[in-house]
C-alpha cells in the first residue's frame, strides 16, 4: 500500500512539473516599429551636453557640462527627409547657434535601415557622422544624437557632445 | 626687399621646424606610459656629434622636480642615458616617466631635457616643458574643461579661488576672463578676448568661448594655443576697490578628427 502511495505521489509531482513547463500562448508583438520614419521630420535642438571622455574614463570630478545656455544652441534646426521610406536629403539651419553639424545640406544615410546606429551626412565629398543616442519612437519623442571628437594623431576619444532634439 | 623676405622666411621656417621638434611617440602619454622622444639637434652645439646623452629632469619651473635616474654626473653621463641614433643629427630615447624620475603620477606634471656629450663638453639648449597626460586629478586655481580641446570645441576656463597662490588670487572677486590666442608660429591671432564669467560654485568662476568662432587665423595658419587669465577686484585697506588679475596659463589646442 505504501509503495502504491509513494508511486502515485511521484507520478502526480512529475505531472505537475510537466504542466508547469507548458509554454504560454505567444502574445502579439504589434506592428514593427519603423525607425526611419520616426527620424524623418524637422527637429529643433533643446539640450546640448559636453562630456570630457578622458576625465570620465579616469574618474576625475569634472566630467560633464550642460552647454545649452552658454551659446544659442536652441536655434539649431535639423531636417531629415525620406524618399520612398529611405533616407534622402537633409538640411541644417544653425541660426545663431554653433554649427554642431557643419554641412548645411546634402544626403543622409544610416548604417542599418532596421536598427540604425550611425547617421552619415554627406555633401559632395565631405561627410559627417553622428551616432543615434535614442530613437524617437513610442512614448519617446526626443531625437538624441551624439558626436565624438578624437585626437587626430592617436584616434583617442577625448570629447563627446550629446544633443537632444524635439520634433517641430 | 628680397633680403627682408628671405629673412622673414627663415624666421618662419625656423619656428615651424621648432614647433615639430622634438616629436613623441605616442603623441599623448601619461607618466606610466612608455614614450619615445626623438630630437633633431641640427643647429645646436650637438650637431655632428657621434654620441649623444640625455640630461632629463621633471617639473621644470613648477617645483617638486627630480633629475632622471639615468643622468649620472654632468662630466660623466651614465651609459643608461645614451641616446639611440635616429638619422643625421637625430637622436631618440625611450622611457617611462615614473621609472625615470622615481616619482608618482600625481607628482609628475611635466619634464624637460637637453642633449649633451658624455663629458658635458657640448650640449643643446633646454627643451621644455612637455606635459604628461594626468592620471590623477590635481585641483588647481586655473583649469580648462574639457582638459583637451580643439579649436572648434566649447572651451570653459575656470578659476577656483580656493587654490589661489598669491594674496590677490586668494581674495579677488573675478569679473571677467581674458583669452589670447596664438597660431602655430607663435604669432598672436587678433586681439585678446574679454569673456564674461559666471559663478559656478562658491569659489569657482567660469567663462566659455569657442576659439574658431571668436578668432580667425591668417590665411594658411591655424589656431594652435591660447593663454587665459581671470580679472577681478580686491578691496584695499581703505576699502577702495582695485583691479587685479590672476597669473596666466597656456593651453595647447589638440588637432581633432
Amino acid at each position: 500500500m505504501k509503495i502504491v502511495l509513494k508511486t502515485g505521489f511521484w507520478i502526480l509531482a512529475a505531472g505537475l512539473l510537466f504542466a508547469a513547463c507548458t509554454p504560454e500562448a505567444k502574445k502579439d508583438l504589434g506592428a514593427s516599429r519603423n525607425i526611419l520614419e520616426s527620424l524623418a521630420g524637422t527637429w529643433k535642438l533643446t539640450k546640448a551636453t559636453q562630456v570630457d571622455e578622458d576625465a570620465a574614463k579616469k574618474g576625475f570630478p569634472f566630467k560633464e557640462l550642460d552647454i545649452t545656455s552658454l551659446f544659442p544652441y536652441t536655434n539649431f534646426v535639423l531636417t531629415l527627409n525620406l524618399a520612398n521610406g529611405a533616407p534622402s536629403t537633409f538640411s541644417t539651419t544653425p541660426g545663431s547657434s554653433p554649427k554642431i553639424i557643419k554641412l548645411t545640406s546634402g544626403n543622409w544615410a544610416v548604417d542599418n535601415a532596421e536598427y540604425p546606429k550611425d547617421i552619415t551626412l554627406t555633401s559632395g565629398t565631405t561627410t559627417e557622422k553622428v551616432t543615434l543616442g535614442g530613437y524617437p519612437v513610442g512614448a519617446l519623442t526626443t531625437l538624441k544624437l551624439k558626436a565624438e571628437r578624437k585626437d587626430a594623431s592617436t584616434g583617442k576619444l577625448l570629447i563627446s557632445y550629446s544633443y537632444e532634439f524635439a520634433k517641430q | 626687399m628680397k633680403k627682408l623676405l628671405s629673412f622673414i622666411f627663415l624666421i618662419v621656417a625656423g619656428l615651424s621646424v621648432n614647433a615639430q621638434n622634438p616629436t613623441f611617440s605616442p603623441s599623448i602619454f601619461n607618466a606610466e606610459d612608455q614614450v619615445t622622444l626623438t630630437i633633431d639637434v641640427t643647429g645646436t652645439g650637438m650637431a655632428g656629434a657621434v654620441d649623444a646623452y640625455i640630461w632629463i629632469f621633471s617639473n621644470p619651473d613648477l617645483g617638486g622636480g627630480a633629475d632622471g635616474v639615468t643622468n649620472g654626473s654632468w662630466g660623466n653621463s651614465s651609459d643608461a642615458a645614451k641616446m639611440t641614433a635616429a638619422g643625421t643629427n637625430k637622436w631618440s630615447f625611450t622611457f617611462i616617466g615614473t621609472t625615470l624620475f622615481g616619482q608618482s603620477p600625481a607628482q609628475l606634471k611635466s619634464f624637460g631635457f637637453l642633449v649633451k656629450k658624455k663629458d658635458g663638453s657640448a650640449q643643446t639648449p633646454d627643451y621644455k616643458p612637455y606635459f604628461f597626460d594626468p592620471l590623477v586629478f590635481v585641483p588647481t586655481m586655473l583649469r580648462v574643461f574639457p582638459a583637451k580641446v580643439g579649436a572648434d570645441d566649447v572651451v570653459t576656463v575656470n578659476f577656483d579661488r580656493t587654490y589661489g597662490v598669491t594674496p590677490n588670487e586668494q581674495r579677488m572677486t573675478p569679473v571677467s576672463a581674458t583669452v589670447t590666442v596664438y597660431d602655430e608660429t607663435g604669432s598672436q591671432v587678433g586681439s585678446p578676448l574679454t569673456v564674461s564669467i559666471r559663478n559656478t560654485a562658491s569659489t569657482i568662476w567660469s567663462a566659455s568661448f569657442i576659439p574658431s568662432v571668436s578668432f580667425t587665423p591668417g590665411t594658411g595658419h591655424k589656431l594652435a594655443k591660447f593663454k587665459y587669465k581671470f580679472n577681478g577686484t580686491v578691496l584695499d585697506p581703505s576699502g577702495a576697490s582695485s583691479n587685479v588679475s590672476s597669473s596666466e596659463t597656456e593651453v595647447v589646442l589638440t588637432t581633432m578628427q
